[in-house]
């Protein structure tokens, strides 16, 4: 088990109260319910899953990886940006990484945590996009955690946020959210025990679908 | 005017909150002409709860340049993202001033809520909170954080009065009780009664300009 300074610096970091917008986000959820493809826990918990195979440990952990390893360098964290940039089919899937990462950033920039201002500076001039696993990279990196620690509280946000929404959606309660939560515990360890892909790629069709569907929706409690 | 606990550069922020169907749109469209003819340089974030309506109805009303009006989503949560969590506010308001530098003011709508709903003092510099004589003669003698706490509370709707059993003079008389110094005012968002003494006690307390 990591030191006591570490754990407490993974659990401020994954903390759903930490300011950084997610809550705001569905990431494709809303409107699979609102189209009756995913209508209880069941249908969740499969999405959840598949978010974290199919795009968490294959797209975000690499970059999110390769992020904390650039250690502020923006040509390097740029480049990583376009890469996330280009492989982000839907439009609000792409605006929501970006938004995420901004308000992920502009937290740490108020709590003056290393390397985030020069990061939101680098934003504010067009040399970075800002998607998500590469702020969280960036800031995390700055505040200590390691690349364990980073992923674990990455992979976790995904699966606590989706569980969240789902709350939220009416389609588990919240202790089945949080029943769920502990179901991907496993997935997430399982995962996270496998070699980190070298180049990032994702296959989540129903979700970028949900998405893209979701930017022309009437249903719109999330911003994706 | 409220001491805010992390200044920003730029853009004064005002937060209009308020019970669903209080009037806060309404506010809004009464308050952008006004601004506009003092020459206010204007911005708007909308956070519309179920749709865009909101957003839709401002940019709809020629009163202001579409791309002036933002909506942010609150994922089913209108305390959390002016109170709790405003990053999605304050990354929006960080947009508007990028794309429409130098602004002077940006209003900000919360989603329609509780009487707890309260603004983040990181978020805004000052806020205004709307209810209505609809709503209930009562509610300003519950004393929720909503009326007690806002920089300006608005009593609005006040022709219904007589039509829902509301004693207006007793409901701002409590209001007044509640709220100490902090200012009552009365505003028939229809008609635009009362709205310019919004205008000025922005323009006086957050603008700092006593010319309105």
């Amino acid at each position: 088990m990591a030191d006591a300074s570490s754990l407490l610096l993974a659990l401020q970091m994954g903390d759903s109260a930490f300011p950084s917008g997610g809550f705001g986000f569905s990431w494709g959820l809303e409107t699979l319910k609102h189209d009756g493809l995913v209508h209880d826990g069941a249908g969740v918990t499969a999405f959840a899953r598949a978010q974290l195979r199919w795009r968490w440990a294959c797209a975000d952990r690499p970059v999110l990886r390769a992020a904390l390893a650039a250690k502020g360098d923006l040509d390097r964290l740029g480049a990583l940006d376009r890469e996330v940039e280009a492989m982000s089919l839907a439009a609000e899937q792409r605006e929501g990484s970006r938004r995420l990462g901004r308000a992920l950033v502009r937290s740490h920039v108020t709590m003056g945590t290393p390397g985030a201002a020069a990061f939101q500076a680098a934003q504010r001039a067009g040399r970075v996009l800002g998607h998500l696993p590469v702020a969280q990279g960036v800031v995390w990196g700055g505040a200590g955690l390691d690349v364990t620690g980073a992923e674990a509280v990455s992979a976790f946000a995904v699966a606590a946020g989706i569980g969240q929404a789902a709350v939220r959606l009416a389609l588990v309660g919240p202790v089945e959210a949080q029943a769920m939560i502990a179901d991907l515990r496993g997935v997430i360890a399982t995962l996270l025990a496998q070699p980190c892909p070298e180049r990032p790629h994702a296959f989540v069709p129903a979700a970028e679908i949900a998405v893209m569907r979701h930017e022309s929706g009437d249903a719109r409690l999330f911003a994706n | 005017m409220t001491a805010a606990t992390t200044s920003h550069p730029g853009a004064a922020r005002v937060g209009i909150g308020g019970p669903v169907g209080s009037g806060k749109t309404a506010l809004l469209e009464q308050l952008i002409p006004r601004f506009a003819a003092r020459g206010t340089r204007l911005a708007v974030i909308t956070n519309d709860l179920v749709t865009r309506e909101d957003a839709e109805r401002l940019r709809r009303s020629g009163l202001i340049a579409p791309e002036r009006v933002l909506a942010v989503e609150a994922g089913a949560c209108p305390h959390t993202v002016i109170r709790e969590d405003p990053t999605l506010n304050l990354d929006a308001a960080d947009l508007l001033e990028e794309r429409f530098s130098p602004l002077d003011l940006i209003l900000l709508e919360s989603g329609g809520d509780n009487l707890a709903s309260t603004f983040s003092l990181e978020l805004v510099d000052h806020w205004l909170f709307v209810i209505d004589v609809a709503g209930g003669g009562d509610i300003p003698r519950k004393k929720g954080p909503g009326v007690v706490q806002a920089d300006i509370l608005i009593i609005n709707k006040p022709d219904l009065a007589p039509h829902v059993g509301v004693d207006l003079d007793a409901m701002v008389a409590e209001a007044k009780a509640v709220r100490g110094d902090r200012p009552v005012l009365v505003t028939n968002c229809r008609s635009g009664e009362g709205v310019d003494a919004v205008v000025e006690a922005i323009a006086r307390d957050v603008l700092f300009d006593g010319a309105a």
